[in-house]
């Protein structure tokens, strides 16, 4: 049982991670790879503000998903400013960076991590009491995000995708919306990671590698890119799964690269037969702020 | 000149692109209620002088003032929001959104786009799409497109297409209103319409500026018009004047 809720949490946290990074790639159009630095910012923030300073752990995470939002704000203004291409190779440079820094520093545990995360909650009822947090964090995600990107907000995101330059001459602030849709977004995987650090009591370097965002891409791609419930089906597929080959009881030489075959396989399948995703519709584009004109027909008399 | 001070008024204007000049000094007034013509041949510079009074490019030197305000060094999205409402040549539609989306998101004034606003003050944010959804079932009765609102713009026949582009610009109230080849693959009942909306926005008290291969169309329209080539402006006068001049017609039509 305990087993089953540890997954719960784990998807949950994953959802929560998909879901911005939806938000940000899917939604917005912004092509960063440096989604898991912003989880370890908020992981380690968070850690570092209740270890060394008694910060009460829920002050600590959301502490820790502004310092997320704030160093993405840093990256986008310095990336952005020149041209949307140079986000892809400035996300890049950031996430090897700011990687290696916590790797290297005593202060972040350097390549070992930090194990003292305190514990908040302890007791028989710790793991469902985890679980109904990091599952009410997810609903609270994909309902803010669904909110943002319809209405509105959603109707200036698909215009700036669509037409960068019109959409500015028509008064509208492309490069601050971009801003704010990247700073949600990286914010909300800080929050995941404050999370994340609190339920394991552990973070290291290692859980933030580059490759993590592939992994975060695929439960994305593979659910729907830029529909609200894609990443949520993406994430626990891809992490109920690869539980389940574990029941085959291979040897972890043999496992780790099945699991990378089974990821890479689905991600080429799904690019081929169904771009859109699970949940997306059969159109390959993404749509968002489609919120019908409502009364607009028959207005012509 | 005399009289009330005219809505654009472009000074000394000069921009280039290494050795290409775009703008040689080009002065140009408009004013209030005025159509005016700007021909010229293709690579005459008369798309990047809406450009460069847009805001999509800035200038190496010289000035620009709407209403009286100097707007030179005002960036893209805050000159639309100043009053300069422009279509496109390529007309660049929100190709992914239906007609009544792509007229939405047009206004200069636009509270939804304040992550806070939406949020927070959900109540000013839905008054302005309430007032926008109005103003532009408006525009598109204007415009003989009222059916086609819920429509997706990329399915409608190229004309009613241009027409979508010219109702975008007119979701925007302001005092100037560009129009890059407006004509251009429009013919028919469309036709008709565009015209009939251009003298209707002037004469309501707007100052306009086209930009249009179609002589017939600006001989009607305008009563001013402006000659460029290379970047600068040959002559300014009435159309028909302007026609009559061999040396223009010979660059124009490429003698």
């Amino acid at each position: 049982m305990e087993y089953i809720l540890n997954i719960g949490v784990q998807v949950a946290i994953f959802i929560i991670l998909a879901s911005s990074y939806n938000l940000v790639i899917g939604y917005g159009g912004l092509a960063s790879v440096a989604h898991p630095i912003f989880y370890a910012f908020g992981a380690y923030g968070a850690s570092l503000l209740s270890i060394h300073f008694g910060v009460p752990a829920v002050l600590a995470v959301v502490a820790g998903g502004l310092i997320a939002a704030l160093a993405s704000v840093a990256l986008a203004l310095s990336s952005l400013r020149v041209s949307g291409d140079y986000l892809l190779i400035a996300s890049l440079g950031f996430q090897l960076g700011f990687l290696q820094v916590i790797r290297n520093f005593d202060f972040t545990g350097g390549a070992g991590g930090l194990s003292t995360i305190p514990s908040t909650i302890t007791g028989a009822y710790r793991t469902p009491a985890f679980l109904a947090l990091t599952v009410s964090c997810a609903i609270a995600t994909v309902w803010l995000i669904s909110r943002i990107v319809q209405g509105p907000y959603g109707r200036a995101i698909t215009a700036m995708r669509d037409e960068e330059l019109a959409f500015t001459a028509l008064g509208r602030n492309a490069m601050s919306i971009k801003v704010v849709v990247f700073a949600i977004g990286c914010g909300i995987a800080g929050i995941a990671g404050g999370l994340y650090a609190f339920y394991y009591q552990y973070v290291s370097p290692d859980q933030y590698e580059v490759l993590q965002s592939a992994a975060i891409l695929t439960m994305v791609v593979l659910g729907g890119m830029g529909t609200t419930w894609g990443p949520v089906v993406g994430a626990i597929l891809l992490i109920a799964v690869p539980q389940a080959i574990t029941f085959l009881n291979l040897p972890p030489s043999v496992m780790a690269p099945v699991q990378g075959i089974i990821f890479t396989s689905l991600v080429l399948l799904f690019l081929f037969l169904r771009p859109s995703g699970l949940v997306g519709g059969s159109g390959s584009k993404p749509k968002v702020g489609s919120e019908s004109a409502t009364g607009a027909t028959g207005a012509k008399t | 000149m005399s009289g009330p001070a005219p809505i654009l008024k472009v000074d000394k204007l000069c921009k280039a692109f290494g050795g290409i000049v775009v703008a040689d000094n080009v002065d140009v007034t408009i004013d209030r209620g005025e159509i005016l013509g700007l021909i010229g041949p293709n690579g005459a510079g008369k798309t990047s002088l809406f450009n460069l009074v847009s805001g999509v490019l800035k200038p190496d030197s010289g000035a620009i003032y709407l209403d009286g305000a100097l707007v030179t060094g005002d960036p893209l999205y805050r000159r639309a929001r100043s009053g300069v409402a422009r279509t496109w040549q390529n007309m660049m539609l929100f190709k992914t959104m239906s007609v009544m989306e792509n007229l939405l998101i047009a206004p200069r004034d636009y509270p939804g786009e304040k992550i806070g606003r939406l949020l927070l003050m959900t109540g000013r944010v839905r008054a302005a799409e309430q007032a926008a959804k109005a103003r532009a079932l408006g525009i598109l009765d204007r415009l003989e497109l009222g059916r086609a609102a819920d429509a997706n713009v990329t399915d409608l026949p190229f004309g009613h297409q241009k027409l979508i582009g010219l109702a975008r610009a007119l979701m925007n109230d302001g005092s100037l209103l560009l129009l890059d080849e407006p004509m251009a693959g429009v013919e028919g009942a469309a036709y008709e319409t565009m015209q009939r909306v251009v003298r209707e926005e002037a004469a309501s008290g707007r100052a306009v500026c086209v930009v249009e291969h179609n002589v017939s169309f600006i001989k009607d329209l305008c009563t001013r018009a402006v000659f460029m080539a290379q970047g600068r402006i040959l002559e300014t006068g009435s159309v028909d004047d302007l026609l009559k001049s061999k040396v223009l017609t010979d660059l124009y039509f490429g003698v």
